[in-house]
């Protein structure tokens, strides 16, 4: 735990939507990895997301070596919307970039992994970010976090919708370094992926430190701060029970239709917010625009 | 005139609720909810309440935060409203399905949009990052594609659109409140427009709007004495009247009987064969649009005001309704003060005794000139809290200005930095008044259109005698023609009368 005072959370959503905008390419070479008709664009696009983005942090924050990483080598404290918005431009580029845009940040990134190595003090392993072992828990947390957001509180998803997007979303680890055959390639394999990993994952202090600050961010434009709440609790919910009591979380009890609703309508007005700032309603159009006319192809 | 300035007044006065109404529409703080862990700057004096009311306002919309300009400070540019950017319909964008409605209109975005549609007649004050982003929410919606749309006719009339209609155009012409209007041609030949709402839109908005936490939060105004539930009801009132078609066809077709051969005002008749509660088809108007009239002669732009301000009271006081939407989208100018007035999905109906201490204010301030019984008719109305501390000559001397093209004989030019002034004035929130004041409920939709008209007549800097026409307005004046079409538009009532006296005797 640091004893420096944090710096507050404000401007999250003018920086995350600059990063988005920014990331959206106006006139890219090819379609990427992903392309416009994949089940990844649908599930990233889905008004679930920012729940999927913070349940995906709650989740990767419980394998102490990956957090240990990020506690000891990130700037998180002094720049954390720095950091969460560096985090979705990076995620935006790799589903919706060109092949060649994709490719040079995770380039990027895995240069960052090679000098993020140590030794988690909890417990007494060394690690290094650039370890598959690591990036295939962080990859798989997000993976099953998009899924579970988004079968909670997005848009219904296509039959074999979850199994195609986990086979599809493979390549996100590849760039980083995975090796393929150790990727899970379905929902199934996704859910003994989480099991297997479960018994080393753990509420440490770094992670506990961190994620209080990221479900009560001081200094969150006031605004903002009203809304995420509930987007916090959403994401609460969204966890496995055993992800919640280990970091203490209360039972949320089962979500009601209506609490459902309530949860949508805020996660739409903060869209509404996100849409409003420069370039993001222009970037949604160009992915709406590609998403159609790969639908009619 | 008067009687809208008084309505204005009045919201200048009533600082409280309407400020609120207006406020969180108009806002410039980027302040969604309330207070938070005591984090919110809610509390403090009665000067820094009012600043945070203003601040806090459209904060969901983030209509000003950004720009950090005081709203009121700025020129009456009335609009490039927002709405007016949605004339260019992205086809390209059109959404296939009741699917692509929802994801688009649904998870409160109809809900934000339609506040700022309703914001957006008074955006003369905000800083351009706020106007923008309130034009990007509505640019964000794009029109139904033309096999969507076919689909909804279909429902509602029962027949697809090309056997409901000898002709239809399937391309949308513009884009309307929570729908799009086609051109289209009956089979008895009349050239209609064909007003067809977004599918599913209704419900998703009347789902959005019973979250109440989520609205109040959004809408959250501090000071105790304005009643946030009143204003969300009004808010949730109006909504879903608009949603409703059926009751915007009887607006629009009690508007077109009540104006029926009026000189210079012209509301398109209603087809009501062929509307339902999503459908709406009406005789088609061609005109200039606002943007246009702007460019004609200062004597065609003076004649086009006086016919807007002829409406609104003669609406007022005659036929004791207010259609709400004074957006400059709504009007089609056609020379010689000739005006299509559109757009009657907002109407307020009064009733005599709603409208008499209105009435009572005008008469004691203007005519009359007591400012005694001015200050009791506030109470009446429920704008004043009666025993407030104040002397009244504070109180006149501050709504006096909401009154201050009626007040005397002459011409006078409506100018925006009039409109300013009364938007300055309505938003001051250090006033000493402004304790003492809210808007009652059924007011607050005046107060819009008030700050709304001024803004627009200020925009055309149209002169008249406006004094004089109020007298001709005024039931408690009932004066004689002053201009060329005030004597039209007696010719036009007595006609009306005759003729409906010929009908009683039939």
């Amino acid at each position: 735990m640091s004893a420096d005072p944090y710096a507050t959370a404000a401007g999250l959503v003018e920086r995350s939507a600059a990063a988005y905008a920014a990331a959206v390419p106006e006139h890219p070479a090819d379609d990427g990895f992903f392309g416009p008709a994949s089940v990844t664009w649908r599930v990233t696009t889905d008004l679930s997301a920012p729940v999927a983005g913070l349940r995906s942090l709650l989740m990767q924050a419980l394998h102490p070596l990956a957090m240990a990483g990020v506690d000891q080598h990130s700037n998180w404290r002094l720049d954390p919307v720095g950091r969460l918005a560096a985090t979705s431009a990076y995620e935006a580029t790799v589903t919706f970039g060109d092949r060649a845009s994709a490719s040079r940040v995770a380039q990027q990134v895995q240069k960052i992994h090679t000098r993020v190595r140590g030794t988690d003090t909890v417990t007494g392993q060394p690690y290094a970010a650039s370890d598959p072992a690591l990036l295939l828990w962080v990859h798989v947390a997000l993976v099953d976090s998009a899924l579970a957001a988004s079968r909670l509180f997005g848009a219904s998803l296509p039959d074999a919708g979850a199994d195609a997007y986990v086979a599809e979303m493979r390549i996100a680890a590849e760039l980083l370094g995975v090796p393929r055959e150790i990727i899970p390639a379905s929902a199934a394999a996704l859910d003994e992926y989480v099991a297997r990993v479960r018994p080393e994952l753990q509420c440490t202090p770094a992670a506990a430190e961190s994620m209080s600050y990221l479900l009560d961010p001081p200094g969150l434009d006031e605004d903002i701060a009203e809304l995420w709440q509930d987007i916090r609790d959403a994401a609460i919910i969204a966890l496995p029970g055993w992800a919640r009591e280990l970091y203490g979380y209360p039972d949320p009890g089962p979500l009601t239709a209506g609490r459902r609703t309530e949860i949508r309508q805020t996660l739409g007005v903060l869209d509404a917010l996100f849409m409003g700032e420069p370039g993001v309603l222009e970037a949604r159009q160009r992915l709406t625009l590609r998403m159609r006319s790969a639908g009619k192809a | 005139m008067r009687v809208r300035t008084r309505g204005l007044a009045i919201a200048a006065v009533a600082g409280g609720v309407s400020i609120a109404a207006l406020t969180l529409l108009r806002g410039q703080g980027g302040r969604l909810g309330g207070t938070r862990n005591g984090r919110g700057r809610l509390g403090g004096t009665r000067n820094g309440r009012g600043r945070l009311r203003v601040q806090r306002g459209l904060a969901t919309l983030r209509l000003a935060a950004r720009g950090g300009a005081r709203y009121a400070s700025h020129a009456p540019r009335l609009f490039t409203s927002a709405g007016e950017h949605r004339q260019q319909l992205r086809n390209d964008l059109a959404l296939q399905t009741a699917e692509d409605v929802a994801s688009t209109l649904g998870a409160m975005k109809g809900v934000l949009m339609k506040l700022g549609q309703m914001a957006s007649y008074v955006d003369n004050g905000l800083a351009p990052a706020a106007r923008r982003t309130l034009s990007r929410l509505q640019d964000s919606v794009p029109p139904m594609s033309p096999e969507l749309a076919a689909q909804v006719v279909t429902e509602e009339l029962g027949l697809p659109p090309e056997q409901a209609f000898a002709t239809w155009d399937p391309e949308p012409i513009a884009a309307a409140s929570i729908g799009q209007v086609h051109r289209a041609i009956t089979h008895d030949g009349r050239a209609v427009a064909v007003k067809v709402q977004y599918p599913g839109i209704a419900e998703t908005i009347e789902a959005d709007l019973g979250n109440v936490g989520l609205l109040r939060r959004m809408l959250k105004i501090s000071a105790p004495q304005q009643d946030v539930d009143a204003l969300l009801a009004e808010l949730r009132e109006r909504i879903t009247e608009e949603l409703d078609y059926n009751r915007e066809a009887r607006n629009q077709q009690l508007f077109a009987r009540f104006y029926d051969g009026h000189p210079t005002i012209n509301v398109p008749a209603v087809v009501a064969e062929l509307s339902t509660r999503r459908v709406i088809t009406s005789d088609l108007a061609d005109g200039a649009r606002f943007a246009e009239l702007a460019t004609w002669s200062q004597a065609e732009r003076d004649l086009a005001a006086e016919t807007i301000y002829r409406f609104v009271f003669r609406s007022l006081y005659q036929a004791h309704a207010f259609n709400g939407d004074p957006h400059p989208g709504n009007y089609l100018f056609h020379g010689g003060g000739r005006v299509t007035f559109l757009d009657f999905g907002l109407v307020k109906h009064y009733s005599t005794e709603e409208l008499r201490p209105l009435v009572a204010m005008v008469k004691h301030l203007c005519v009359e000139n007591d400012p005694e019984a001015f200050r009791r008719a506030m109470e009446d109305a429920g704008f004043l809290m009666p025993g407030a501390p104040l002397p009244t000559d504070m109180i006149v001397e501050h709504m006096a200005l909401f009154y201050d093209t009626v007040r005397e004989r002459g011409p006078r030019t409506m100018t925006g930095d009039y409109a300013s002034a009364v938007t300055r004035r309505f938003f001051d929130f250090r006033s000493p008044l402004a304790e003492y004041v809210q808007i009652p409920r059924s007011y607050v939709v005046l107060q819009r259109i008030n700050l709304g008209l001024f803004a627009l007549l200020g925009e055309l800097s149209a002169t008249a005698d406006w004094r004089c026409i109020a007298e001709e307005i005024w039931p408690f004046i009932q004066g004689p023609p002053c201009t060329p079409m005030g004597a039209a538009e007696a010719a036009w009532r007595m006609r009306k009368s005759a003729a409906s006296s010929q009908e009683r005797s039939a």
